[in-house]
């Protein structure tokens, strides 16, 4: 155990989550914090502008002890608190190192990053230090002069400085943070930083949990953003490729860095599906630390639901979701189309709030008219998922990318067999992970994406055969039972802090 | 999906590079310039009286006026004069030109209402012995050249060169003709040219920036908002002139140097002559300096910070600020050139100008030292202007502290040491002055792109 005294079980960071943002994500968070009311928490909140979190999306449970908050904006801002001399360091020697390892071209070792670390704990390397002297000036003028490819220099100047600052004041930050016992990051980037300093900082453990691959999304992010583009007086007049493609390279080895700091301290490495494990292990994981540990329901509040299920009527088919271009709505409605062709009574509903993207929604309408589809498909807008679940005969998701969609478990637990695509954790959960679970058998079927076809011919195999949807509705009730249920994850995690806490 | 849905666009985002800090250059230069002119058009009053029906005592009355009136007023104005043109530089890169006005008549009433109270406190308990025409003359007088130092600041936004010219010659023809007609009225009519000269130039100066700068709004004290921000060119101004006149005051006001010469106004004989002269010295390095800094400087100081705010490369940023600080010292050295050149003719010829005036040979040594003073004054200013071209406002606001500091206490030293060092004082500070002025400037050349980069605090 641990001298020190400290104020909380577990320290939650969190970036751009909970208690400020609703989603996926948040939820998931709530209900942890929830379902371990014996566990105490101190939250560290980190954010992007301040102005962009007006007020918190979720009542603060009892069991969270303090938040803390910080927003990667105010770091960099030089009105703040920044001195306008800074003495010169003695040696320059840790300010190279730090550069080097989130800037330079070539890979840094692990002990590279072990040693940053330490000279950011120690002061050796501060936000003033690098934001203010001379000595810092003349590392980024070197490295810029090795480096970068690229012509502007205010560009680099300003992309390494608003990656730089939010390290740095994250590091003195943690010095002011109350102590926890253990700590848990919901996603490597800044949140996973600050679990790798708080871990050397307080020798405690470090445990992370990634929804989705923090490092992809921001590939992602990068690939689509048009804000350096924008942000240039140089676009104006046209000169602007080879700075932004630069500096776009510049942002991904970052996050790239900061993935390899954080897969290098955390312990164990938490991902929901194999998927996501094995991409973990792709970028820097040692095998041996990564865990799955998949979302889960509160099964309980579907006791009785599949018995309400009425026999006879048409055969209904449903996708529960956003109808947004990432569902692919438009696959399953073409998928309407040629399953009409053998089981012509056929109903399809599209489930899902219309708000977000009024353009694709009224494409989708026009869509079914061409189609000639007005007879079955029907938008159905909002509904309450424990009514409408259990009158479906099949439960159709056509999306382009998932994580690990819970809709699929609670379809489960309405006995309602699925036919999803194959992205994220859809066929894990389909056909089972391990051998455990696979031996129960599949819960549905797996196809591709965006093949309308292929997705028919599977619903049609499951509703026109009984025996075989009675096996698909049996195997899927029983995997959610087994392996998803919300009471098995809390359990779970309820263990690693167990462990985490008790094992220095 | 857990992220941060930060806008990478804002981090990208830079601020736009602080003001223009372009009609700065001027500051000192435009406004010496008419007072250089205001000092040679006195003497050529004093001179074209002497020889009429002025007795020798009145034209000394008249021209020891002058000097308390140019001395007062721009040490009163120096700071306003500073700060208004940054403010007004501001406003024309914000393009609020229709700012501009409103807060000139503001600024010129505000001016008015504080000279006039200062003028009337002063006649009213100073001026006793003098008559009462005498004391709404210099009353007047005062009010006008303050109002003068602060439109003058326009002239060089106004790039309208040729005009501004004519109207200098229009202004200081009027002011020579009217003496020549007034002069019967001896010092009052003396006083009187001078009002009218400057009334002139006030006038038909203001007339034009009306011109140029229309406006919905009458007055405005917005300008007030920004004292605070800009405090430290309010200082610098009043410490500039205030360096530029001690020593004269000093002269002035030690009873072994001086004389009573009308009212309070004390006068040095010895002193002040010589240096007034030697002034006019400058006028030809000034005009090269403004030239070179104008066109080479400016160019390559425009080019540096293009280059920082648009993306330039690191080494083209340093090319530009080497650029940059060759043409600096190009100007500097055209300067020397130009003042060692007369320097040297003034050397040899001095002794017949001072003939040929009808001044006594024994103000010579004094005369040669105070030519090599004002000429290092030159430089001094041009290295000021510089600063002020790079927003170094601290240092130069310690440049002008540390010459009132030198000035006041070398020229006390000197009357110390006897007649023979007179004016050694005046030199000597502004020598010290002005190497550490070239010290500082090479140091901040050299830390130019850093601190450009990371001493930012807006």
């Amino acid at each position: 155990m641990s001298a020190h005294k400290t104020s909380a079980d577990i320290c939650l960071l969190l970036e751009g989550t909970w208690p400020y943002v609703r989603g996926g994500v948040s939820s998931w968070i709530n209900q942890m914090i929830l379902g371990m009311p014996d566990v105490t928490f101190s939250v560290l909140f980190i954010g992007g502008a301040r102005d962009a979190y007006p007020e918190r999306q979720y009542e603060i449970p009892e069991n969270v002890k303090h938040i803390d908050e910080i927003y990667l904006e105010d770091t960099w801002s030089l009105k703040n608190d920044l001195p306008q001399r800074v003495q010169e360091p003695n040696n320059t020697e840790a300010i190279a190192a730090f550069f080097n390892f989130l800037h330079a071209e070539q890979v840094p070792s692990l002990a590279t990053g072990e040693r940053v670390l330490e000279s950011l704990l120690k002061g050796e390397v501060t936000r003033d230090l690098i934001m203010r002297t001379e000595s810092s000036w003349q590392v980024l003028c070197a490295d810029y002069e090795k480096n970068c490819s690229a012509p502007s220099f205010i560009d680099y100047f300003w992309t390494v400085r608003t990656m730089q600052a939010p390290l740095l004041a994250l590091a003195s930050m943690a010095h002011h943070l109350p102590r926890a016992k253990a700590v848990h990051a919901i996603s490597t980037g800044y949140a996973g930083f600050m679990g790798c300093v708080l871990r050397k900082l307080w020798g405690c453990n470090f445990i992370l949990s990634e929804h989705g691959i923090y490092t992809k999304e921001r590939k992602i992010d990068l690939a689509q953003a048009q804000w350096i583009a924008e942000s240039s007086d140089q676009t104006l007049r046209g000169g602007l490729a080879p700075s932004s493609s630069y500096m776009r390279a510049l942002w991904i080895r970052f996050f790239e860095r900061i993935g390899l700091l954080v897969y290098q301290a955390a312990n164990p490495i938490v991902s929901l599906y194999n998927g996501n494990r094995l991409r973990q292990i792709e970028d820097g994981a040692a095998e041996q630390r990564t865990l799955i540990i998949p979302n889960g329901i509160n099964l309980k509040a579907w006791e009785g639901i599949p018995e309400q299920r009425a026999t006879g009527g048409k055969p209904v088919i449903g996708l529960i979701g956003r109808i947004v271009p990432i569902k692919d709505i438009k696959t399953f409605i073409r998928s309407v189309r040629s399953l009409v062709n053998s089981i012509p009574d056929v109903q399809a509903w599209i489930v899902g709030p219309e708000e977000e993207d009024p353009h694709y929604v009224s494409e989708c309408r026009s869509l079914v008219k061409s189609l000639g589809l007005q007879a079955q498909v029907q938008f159905l807008g909002f509904q309450n998922i424990k009514e409408i679940l259990p009158k479906m005969d099949v439960m159709v998701l056509t999306s382009i990318s998932e994580a690990q969609p819970l809709v699929i478990l609670e379809a489960w637990a309405a006995g309602t067999p699925v036919v999803a695509t194959d992205v994220g954790a859809c066929r894990e959960m389909v056909c089972g992970i391990s051998e455990e679970d696979r031996a129960i058998g599949p819960a549905g079927e797996v196809v591709a994406i965006a093949d309308p076809l292929a997705s028919a011919r599977s619903i049609s195999r499951i509703l026109q055969d009984p025996v075989y949807w009675q096996t698909l509705q049996r195997n899927g009730l029983q995997r959610v039972n087994r392996f998803y249920s919300e009471a098995l994850m809390l359990d779970r995690y309820r263990a690693l802090y167990q462990h985490a806490t008790e094992v220095q | 999906m857990a992220g941060i849905g930060f806008q990478l666009r804002k981090i990208l985002a830079k601020d736009t590079y602080g003001a223009t800090l372009r009609a700065y250059l001027y500051a000192g230069m435009i406004s010496s310039g008419p007072w250089a002119l205001s000092i040679l058009s006195v003497m050529v009053i004093g001179l074209l009286s002497l020889g009429a029906l002025v007795p020798a005592l009145e034209v000394r009355q008249f021209l020891i006026s002058v000097t308390y009136l140019m001395a007062s007023s721009l040490i009163f104005t120096g700071g306003w004069q500073l700060f208004f043109t940054r403010y007004i530089s501001d406003r024309l890169f914000e393009q609020r030109d229709d700012t501009v006005m409103p807060n000139l008549l503001g600024i010129l009433l505000l001016i008015t209402v504080t000279a006039s109270a200062m003028a009337l406190i002063s006649i009213v308990f100073l001026f006793q012995g003098t008559t009462w025409l005498y004391g709404v003359l210099m009353f007047s007088n005062f009010v006008v050249l303050c109002n003068l130092w602060i439109v003058i600041i326009f002239l060089s936004g106004m790039k309208a060169y040729n005009r501004i010219l004519l109207t200098m010659l229009l202004g200081y023809s009027v002011m020579i003709g009217a003496s020549l007609l007034l002069d019967q009225w001896k010092v009052y009519g003396l006083l009187s040219a001078l009002l009218i000269g400057h009334a002139t130039l006030l006038f038909v100066f203001l007339a034009e920036i009306l011109r140029l700068y229309p406006s919905g709004k009458l007055v405005s004290f917005e300008f007030l908002k920004s004292t605070r921000l800009y405090f430290s060119l309010i200082m610098t101004g009043l410490l500039y002139n205030f360096g530029i006149w001690i020593d004269k005051f000093i002269f002035w006001f030690n009873p072994e140097t001086s004389h009573q010469v009308i009212g309070p106004l004390r006068g040095s004989l010895l002193y002040d002559l010589p240096i007034f002269l030697a002034y006019l010295a400058i006028i030809l390095g000034m005009a090269v300096f403004l030239v070179k800094i104008e066109t080479d400087f400016a160019e390559w100081y425009e080019k540096l910070f293009n280059a920082v705010r648009d993306g330039g490369t690191l080494s083209y940023i340093h090319h530009a600020r080497d650029e940059m600080t060759g043409a600096i010292r190009e100007g500097l050295f055209a300067i020397c050139k130009i003042q060692a050149v007369t320097i040297v003719v003034l050397l040899i010829f001095a002794p017949n100008i001072l003939d040929w005036l009808g001044i006594s040979r024994y103000h010579l040594p004094l005369f040669y030292i105070d030519v090599v003073g004002v000429s290092i004054q030159v430089v001094f200013m041009a290295l000021l202007n510089v600063f002020f071209y790079l927003d170094k406002r601290t240092i130069v606001l310690s440049l002008c502290a540390l010459f009132v500091v030198l000035n006041a206490g070398l020229t006390l030293l000197s009357q110390q040491l006897g007649p023979l060092y007179f004016g050694y004082g005046f030199t000597l500070s502004l020598l010290v002055c002005a190497l550490v002025a070239l010290y500082q400037l090479s140091k901040t050349l050299d830390s130019l792109v850093y601190s450009t980069f990371m001493l930012r605090t807006d």
